[in-house]
């Protein structure tokens, strides 16, 4: 793979379930080393997404390439270098914790006993516990580990942390930014989708909000924040008709005035100075906001 | 260090702003070490690529050096850049605060004075730092 070839290439992606399409002309692109964030609402079209990159879902139409290979034709090349934790991890029930590393390990060319050892000691976990005894954040923990032990060029995430704990979910990102970030930065990608956006957001780079199967956003995350802002004025009156092309307005009530602006915060910022305000602040959104606000564009922003 | 997703300012730049006002503080002295890449990016659930990133940013800017299998360190306060480059880039911050003092409504002699007193302040906190 070349320094130029994505890890993740998505063109005009379609997945027809029966007369519905799940996913309706996606286009998704995943540099290398980058921390990629795949969010939308439940039923958007992001975990038939994310079977199609496994080969566990065949497109309708439209190309997937993972290292730019097809994961439909090269299935073991791209799986071989990737590692997926779900959001419902399957173990053998009757395995050990010790047995279910052995196994994963088994199929994996590279395996970091160091890491792995690093990790047991880390989340505690008992090498003898059948995988049947785990409580839901163990097992995540236990598929962390059989995902990072492997030095994965790309590690693909879809909802890992849903229904954990706020301690295990936290430990979770640590984990990731960790142990799996260790090594060569080119050759350790994240695709992580999630709800829980306001905790990965220190870990995103750039994100794709997906809506209805389609991709509505694509930005990298410091551009995004700089982009949304929350403007807040304060006048001495009431103040006559405000003309703010751009801006949505949140919140007016008397003397206070609050937008949401989109890229036209220096604009709005001097049409409002321009009215000699008594206060003036103005506010990143953070990635969650900037989720809902796109979404849903009459939603007042918290 | 204190980051915040709600700036609108890049995390990376934050982390840089504020090793360069901890060296200019004195609260981080020459041959001080930078915390690691690993765990500063753990302790703050931030990718490692934006630690790594205002690390090399600190570097270019002659704030820290970094020495192979040692880690990073606080430079001695010289800079590599000559005076004239070095004033350019002073003069993009001090247009931000002029700007900044505008909005506030902040008049002039009053925003010189503030410059002193901040002035005094650093060199005051420096003092305090080197004594010990």
């Amino acid at each position: 793979m070349s320094a130029d070839t994505p890890t993740i290439e998505i063109r005009d992606l379609v997945r027809r379930f029966g007369r519905t399409d799940a996913v309706e002309g996606l286009n998704l692109r995943v540099e290398p080393g980058r921390c990629y964030g795949f969010f939308g609402r439940n039923g958007a079209g992001k975990t038939t997404t994310i079977k199609c990159l496994l080969n566990l879902l065949r497109p309708t139409s439209g190309t997937v390439r993972v290292f730019g290979l097809d994961p439909r034709r090269d299935e073991v090349a791209v799986k071989s270098r990737l590692a997926y934790v779900p959001d419902n991890v399957a173990f053998y029930p009757w395995m050990t914790v010790r047995e279910t590393l052995d196994y994963f390990a088994s199929f994996r060319a590279t395996w970091n006993q160091d890491t792995e050892g690093a990790l047991l000691s880390q989340f505690r976990l008992d090498l003898g516990q059948k995988t049947t005894h785990l409580s839901k954040g163990q097992r995540t923990q236990l598929a962390l580990i059989t995902a990072i032990c492997p030095e994965p060029e790309l590690l693909v995430l879809d909802e890992p942390t849903s229904g954990l704990d706020p301690i295990v979910r936290r430990e979770f990102i640590q984990t990731v930014i960790g142990a799996y970030q260790d090594g060569d930065p080119g050759r350790r990608t994240v695709f992580v989708s999630t709800h829980l956006i306001s905790e990965f957001e220190g870990l995103i780079d750039e994100f794709t909000i997906i809506e209805r199967g389609k991709a509505v956003l694509s930005l990298d995350a410091d551009s995004a924040r700089e982009r949304y802002q929350k403007i807040y004025a304060r006048f001495a009156a009431e103040p006559a008709a405000l003309d703010l092309p751009g801006a949505r307005v949140l919140r007016q009530r008397g003397r206070e005035f609050e937008v949401l602006v989109n890229g036209s915060s220096v604009d709005v910022m001097e049409r409002l100075k321009a009215r000699s305000p008594e206060a003036l602040t103005t506010e990143s959104l953070t990635l969650e906001e900037i989720f809902v606000t796109t979404l849903q564009p009459g939603a007042v922003v918290a | 260090m204190q980051l915040s997703f709600k700036t609108g300012k890049p995390v990376y730049l934050q982390i840089v702003d504020q090793v360069k006002a901890a060296a200019a503080s004195g609260a981080a002295r020459p041959g001080d070490p930078l915390p690691s890449i690993r765990p500063l990016a753990e302790e703050l659930r931030i990718n490692r690529n934006t630690i790594a990133k205002a690390y090399t940013e600190l570097e270019s800017q002659g704030i820290i050096e970094t020495i192979p299998g040692k880690g990073c360190f606080i430079r001695a306060n010289s800079s590599p850049y000559k005076k004239e480059v070095r004033m350019k880039l002073l003069a993009q911050a001090v247009d931000d605060a002029v700007v900044q003092a505008h909005h506030l409504q902040v008049p002039k002699t009053d925003f010189l004075e503030l410059t002193e007193q901040r002035f005094e302040a650093f060199a005051q906190q420096r003092d305090r730092a080197a004594r010990g």
